[in-house]
């Protein structure tokens, strides 16, 4: 599916939620049901199921995407590293707070535990023929916006983890969720988000985000 | 066959091109694309602390495109070089870098670049490894070859700083010591020796911020010149009283420390310097001494200057070119004289400078000399033209020249006096004129090295051709000829890893051949790197200070892209000599005066492969990608030619063919074509695109220094009766009757209360 097909659908499943209520009305009404929410449920929810599921301040965007299973050179579990390990996302891609694009991590800080751990297991074997080869792997590119778009991972992670309060760094993986999906449950990644205009302006809409044409087109 | 095509014949050949891009579509990667799996995310293995991925780091280093020196800041990101701006701290350029700096990305992406040596073998040029073509060098320069002294010649363009210093040391241990010729078509060797002769100091110094008044023979100091970024930076600041201070105005601070400088140019056809003119003067070619002399007469005469500096010999001199005579020859109206002479006598301390057409012709050093008199009579000397000063190391200065030495090559390769002839960061085979027979006087030397980053036209000649790194990969210390106010030594450092693994720096090339040669001295050092480090190591004692290491020294000089070295003063004298200027001569065979045009763009015609440089609208006209001739309207009335005509230019050397382009900004009797195009090779940007007016340059050279006078060309011009679209930005250049804008004359103006004499 080419990226403006996928854009299509998009837009025929896009819930109808300009009808419902325009402009600062339809925000208020959304914050109102999420205030609803977070007023009557939390008597009822285990604390454990709010941690998980939670970001404050934040309506998280919808919209889905069938992406397709993308063999990498290694298959990495990105599973085993965030849901059994509990490794926060930023440890390995540092760069998101920083700069604009999240950034692979650097083949020597895989080798920073793997000289030492599951030296054994066939992919961390493959990892260190890299390594000793002074490559890094080919890893192949899942997510990407259009070069005509400024896509700043910096900007979004001080809205919704930096500067958001009550939002815990460690519970960072929930906003990257909001259009990596939930990355703990896959091994390598998957694209689950659109990714498209229309999926970036309902999240600014609902979140309140800039909206001028050319915060995103410079 | 008949070329026409029919529209089902173009529709048959669109519906095969259209399968053969489709099928040919079928193997292309797509490197852009939101596909995922397609495209490649590599990550550092060991990231640097500094280099954050998606965020630029700037290294400094030396701009390579034109030889005035100018110091860069480039940024790279996720290790390719994305953008070249001006250096803050470069006391040269302040930060600024004109187009031709900032196009020198295209020249290290540009997709013609030579990615493996070539050598000839029969008769065609042929990919060969770096293994063998270092064998074949060594076969001839290296230690086995017998050489005979005096017997290889190397060409290159403006070379300064430590690659001098090795290319003297390897022609030394060769055998031919004087065997360097430097050819560089926009020089400034007619008025270095004036300079000399008169001055004592062949580059002096000028003083914008001190002059009231720039008078320009021809000079287009802030186009086609030594160091156009310098002097555009003193001319809009200082000269023109926005600032006074470099620093302020790095700060913002645009305060008004000063009167406007005014500027008045002379010329026989308008280059960016007099486009930027308060009074711009159509000077019949070949006469701007005449009228320097002029207005020389009108100091003298009218206003009553004290003349007791000058010679009685000069003083008799002057005195013979009255205001009629010299309108006259010259064709500038007698007020515009009087009024350039009033202005002049006012405006004290005040600049003359000479260049470009009044010092390319026969008697250039007469008429360059002529003007170097006004600087003389007005007292300017040591007030606006400062010494230079000497720098204090010697070796590392530039070697500079023009087309004489060009010339002086081709004599000595045509009478085999030549074993071996290497060519470096020059193309003589499309700069030189068609009466030098370059080709020939080339294809006489048995072995024949060219060293480019480009496929050029000398490169189509050679028989072994080594690939050049780009500036961007290479390294190299930098001399400006002009420096200003603090000398420097620009560094060159890499701020990319080489493109293509088969190419070497220039520098790398000339060590391996000395190691090769054990020549002492230079045995120790693996790379070039290590002998640059070695040198910095000694400057380091005498510059970093005691407290700073040799390793934090170089750290330093990396980081600023230059390193300060302190000038001793230097001295000038003023010297008057009395000029000899001939009369103008009329030829009513060839009756137009060629101006070959160099302009801040293409230069010689080193960036033609640019394509941002050829999309850049030329100054003047705005025309875009190809040739044109400038025309005056009343020139073009006489031979009923209208824009995009198609004219022949033909001199006693050949003929060009090229669209006319119709304006004021020129004499009637000249005929301007630009530098820079008409190239026969040197890639797809490139090729097959204008005329080279340099062709048909006729063999005059300027009769003090051997140079050739670059407009000194006496040609017809014919039309052709055929029309070529003349694709150029901009609008109109009237009104249509409209009165778009309302106007008054400038008479009509200068009359009125607005008037005064800020006026031209």
């Amino acid at each position: 599916m080419s990226a403006s097909e996928s854009f299509l659908m998009e837009q025929r499943h896009r819930p109808r939620q300009c009808e419902a209520g325009r402009g600062a009305w339809g925000r208020g009404w959304w914050a109102l049901v999420v205030l609803l929410c977070a007023l009557a449920f939390p008597a009822v929810w285990s604390p454990a199921a709010v941690r998980a599921a939670e970001v404050p301040n934040a309506v998280p965007p919808e919209g889905s995407y069938d992406g397709k299973h993308v063999p990498q050179p290694i298959e990495f579990p990105h599973d085993v590293h965030v849901k059994v390990n509990q490794i926060n996302c930023m440890y390995c891609h540092t760069y998101a707070r920083r700069s604009p694009v999240a950034g692979i991590p650097p083949t020597s800080k895989c080798m920073g535990c793997h000289s030492v751990i599951a030296t054994d297991k066939p992919r961390i074997k493959k990892l260190v023929e890299y390594w000793e080869k002074n490559q890094p792997p080919p890893w192949k590119k899942v997510h990407d916006v259009p070069d005509f778009v400024h896509f700043t991972h910096e900007k979004h992670l001080r809205r919704f983890v930096f500067n958001n309060p009550g939002m815990d760094v460690a519970d960072v993986k929930e906003v990257c969720a909001f259009c990596h999906g939930q990355v703990a449950e896959m091994t390598v990644a998957r694209k689950v988000k659109p990714l498209n205009m229309g999926f970036c302006v309902r999240c600014h809409e609902a979140n309140d985000g800039p909206h001028d044409c050319w915060k995103c087109h410079k | 066959m008949s070329t026409k095509i029919n529209r089902r014949d173009f529709l048959k050949i669109m519906g095969w091109s259209g399968v053969g891009a489709a099928l040919a579509g079928c193997d292309m990667p797509s490197y852009v694309t939101l596909e995922e799996g397609r495209e490649t995310v590599t990550s550092y293995v060991h990231p640097e602390e500094f280099v954050i991925p998606g965020i630029g780091v700037r290294y400094a280093s030396t701009c390579q495109q034109c030889p005035a020196g100018c110091g860069l800041h480039a940024r790279v990101r996720e290790g390719r070089v994305l953008k070249v701006e001006g250096n803050p701290s470069s006391p040269i350029n302040r930060g600024k870098l004109c187009q031709m700096g900032q196009a020198g990305l295209q020249h290290h992406y540009n997709p013609d670049r030579l990615r493996r040596p070539l050598m000839r073998a029969g008769g065609r040029l042929q990919e060969i490894t770096w293994e063998q073509a270092e064998k074949l060098l060594l076969q001839r320069l290296g230690p086995e070859a017998s050489l005979k002294p005096g017997r290889v010649a190397w060409l290159t363009g403006t070379v300064s700083g430590h690659q001098a210093v090795l290319l003297d040391a390897l022609l030394e241990s060769l055998g031919s010591p004087e065997g360097h010729y430097v050819h560089e078509v926009v020089n400034d060797v007619v008025s270095q020796e004036v300079n000399r002769e008169l001055l004592g100091d062949p580059l002096p110094r000028y003083d914008f911020g001190a002059a009231r008044m720039i008078l320009s023979f021809g000079a287009d100091f802030l186009g086609a010149s030594v160091s156009p970024v310098h002097f555009a930076t003193e001319f809009g600041g200082r000269f023109r009283g926005v600032w006074n201070d470099p620093e302020a105005f790095r700060k913002g601070a645009f305060l008004p420390e000063r009167e406007r400088g005014v500027l008045v140019q002379a010329e026989p056809a308008m280059t960016l310097t007099g486009a930027n003119a308060d009074l711009w003067l159509a000077v019949r070619p070949g006469t701007e001494g005449v009228l320097a002399l002029g207005i020389a007469n009108a100091l003298l005469v009218k206003h009553r200057r004290d003349a007791s500096m000058l010679p009685e010999e000069v003083r008799r001199l002057v005195a013979r070119y009255d205001l009629d005579t010299v309108s006259g020859i010259t064709g500038v109206a007698g007020d515009l004289i009087v009024r350039t002479a009033t202005w002049l006598h006012e405006r004290t301390p005040s600049l003359v400078l000479a260049g470009g057409p009044a010092t390319g012709q026969e008697h250039g050093f007469q008429a360059a000399a002529a003007a170097m008199l006004l600087n003389i009579i007005l007292g300017n000397v040591g007030r606006t033209i400062l010494p230079s000063g000497e720098f204090p190391f010697p070796q590392l200065t530039p070697r500079r020249g023009g087309t004489g030495d060009l010339l002086a090559f081709a004599e000595k390769a045509s009478q085999g006096a030549v074993d071996v002839a290497v060519v470096s960061g020059t193309n003589p085979a499309y700069t030189a004129p068609a009466f030098v027979g370059f080709a020939e006087a080339f294809g006489k030397v048995p072995f024949k090295v060219v060293m480019t980053q480009f496929p050029d036209e000398t490169a189509q000649l050679a028989d072994l051709v080594l690939p050049l790194r780009s500036p961007y990969e290479d390294w190299g210390t930098h001399v400006a000829a002009y420096q200003a106010e603090r000398a420097v030594i620009g560094m060159q450092q890499p701020v990319m890893t080489p493109l293509y693994e088969e190419t070497r720096g220039f520098g790398d090339i000339l060590l391996s051949l000395l190691k090769a040669r054990a020549v002492e001295g230079y045995q120790g050092f693996a790379d070039y790197y290590a002998y640059l480090r070695h040198a910095f190591a000694t400057f380091a004692q005498e510059f970093g200070g005691e407290a700073v290491g040799e390793e934090a020294f170089w750290r330093r000089v990396l980081q600023e892209g230059q390193l300060r070295v302190p000038r001793r003063p230097g001295r000038l004298q003023a010297k008057a000599v009395p000029v000899r200027l001939p009369e103008p001569r009329a030829d009513t065979e060839f009756p137009f005066h060629l101006v070959p045009a160099a302009r801040l763009g293409l230069w010689d015609g080193r960036h033609a492969n640019i394509p941002w440089l050829q999309e850049a609208p030329d100054q003047i006209t705005k025309v875009v990608w190809g040739s044109w001739a400038e025309l005056h309207p009343r020139t073009a009335q006489r031979l009923g030619v209208e824009e995009g005509d198609v004219i022949r230019i033909t001199s006693p050397q050949g003929s060009i063919e090229t669209r006319v382009y119709i304006h004021k900004g020129i004499h009637p009797e000249a005929v301007a074509v630009p530098m820079g195009q008409g190239h026969e090779a040197y890639g797809r940007y490139a090729q097959g695109r204008g005329v080279n007016p340099l062709k048909i340059v006729d063999a005059v050279r300027e009769a003090r220094t051997g140079e050739l006078a670059l407009f000194g060309t006496r040609v017809q011009i014919t039309k052709v009766g055929r029309r070529e679209r003349l694709v150029r930005m901009g609008g109109a250049e009237t009104q249509h009757g409209r009165k778009l804008v309302a106007t008054i004359t400038a008479d009509v103006y200068r009359r009125s209360e607005g008037g005064g004499e800020h006026v031209a």
